[in-house]
């Protein structure tokens, strides 16, 4: 089975039924199956803060939700996952495209590669790095750990397990 | 208008609508007026109570539920009128109390001051209903039509700006005990399921 599809099945799995995402060149597979799934709904945003305040907002609904961006706009949303979801002690779950890595040879990509980790774990927010199809199970197990910790959590998607080739 | 009388005219139209503020004078007028606890006050993500607001009303589609924005707030993130015209929630109406102002920090003028039509913008993004405010008189006329109405529906309220912005205090829960007082809320008034049984 096509990898974006096991983690859409495994997001499901995990009880989510929102997703608010905004387009990269890695993560668009998986976004255009969201798109069409019938257990998810899909809140396309103009920029990626806005996903992190969507799933804040959802959570309080009771819905489980995601939120899917690039490694780019990641850094944009540290101002937002600080000062809502840290203050109020908010979880969030991010899925987010590994650029930078260094099988990513972008000029506008290596500043992301370099510093994100050093970022995040300066903002103690906890992370996992899936390179293996394998992994993706343990998607509904970082799903319920991420609640426990009640912050934002990133799930970094590899270019290796995304098999991206013309990005 | 005064933020003061604003807010005790839209409390009392707010019906079951489930309220969520932005930081600041919006916030503060809101908790000073209602002591409400199902509703959220933002601490932080200035101009991202919009985008909260539109995850909790996807989230419950069939509550009200009212933004009180400002007009500093909506400024920082004219974006989510895009986001909110894209969804069109049947369920969320998005008032923006506009003093053309920065009243939280010493009055500072509005980016835009006496220039920008937010009700303008919002229509330009799809948010097919809109209305400018000005008197209490005015707002009272409307409420019940703008609450009959299906969302989104986007309610600039043209006030004045006050000095001496401490005069109306926050809401006194800190941060994750605001979360855990409107979580239970949402549970007790919806009955939906926030927390889990151990409580996170």
């Amino acid at each position: 089975m096509d990898v974006n599809q096991r983690i859409h099945d495994q997001l499901v799995k995990a009880g989510v039924t929102l997703a608010a995402t905004l387009p990269d060149d890695w993560v668009n597979s998986l976004i255009r199956i969201v798109d069409k799934s019938d257990k998810i709904k899909h809140v396309p945003v103009g920029r990626e803060a806005e996903t992190v305040c969507i799933c804040s907002g959802a959570f309080f609904g009771g819905v489980r939700s995601v939120a899917i961006m690039g490694n780019t706009g990641l850094l944009t949303c540290t101002g937002e996952m600080a000062t809502l979801n840290l203050r109020h002690a908010i979880p969030v779950f991010l899925i987010v495209s590994a650029r930078g890595s260094i099988d990513d040879q972008k000029v506008y990509q290596e500043v992301q590669g370099r510093r994100t980790l050093p970022l995040l774990q300066a903002y103690d927010y906890p992370y996992k790095i899936i390179n293996d199809p394998d992994e993706i199970d343990t998607i509904p197990d970082a799903y319920e750990w991420h609640r426990l910790q009640k912050r934002p959590f990133v799930l970094f998607l590899t270019k290796k397990l995304l098999g991206v080739t013309n990005a | 208008m005064k933020a003061a009388e604003v807010m005790k005219v839209l409390a009392q139209h707010r019906g079951d609508a489930v309220v969520v503020c932005a930081l600041g004078m919006a916030a503060n007028e809101w908790w000073s007026a209602t002591k409400s606890e199902d509703s959220f006050y933002m601490h932080g993500a200035m101009g991202f109570a919009a985008s909260f607001a539109l995850g909790l009303a996807l989230a419950v589609p069939k509550t009200p539920v009212w933004l009180l924005n400002s007009d500093g707030s909506l400024s920082m993130n004219t974006g989510c009128l895009i986001t909110e015209g894209g969804q069109q929630p049947k369920n969320l109406k998005h008032f923006v109390i506009d003093n053309q102002c920065y009243q939280t920090v010493e009055n500072m003028p509005m980016v835009g001051q006496g220039v920008v039509d937010y009700a303008m913008m919002a229509e330009g993004a799809g948010i097919k209903q809109t209305a400018t405010i000005a008197t209490l008189e005015d707002l009272a006329a409307k409420l019940p039509g703008i609450n009959a109405a299906e969302g989104p529906y986007f309610i600039r309220l043209r006030i004045e700006a006050e000095p001496n912005y401490q005069r109306v205090p926050p809401a006194p829960y800190e941060g994750p005990e605001m979360k855990y007082r409107f979580g239970r809320a949402m549970e007790k008034k919806l009955g939906v399921k926030v927390f889990g049984p151990r409580g996170y």
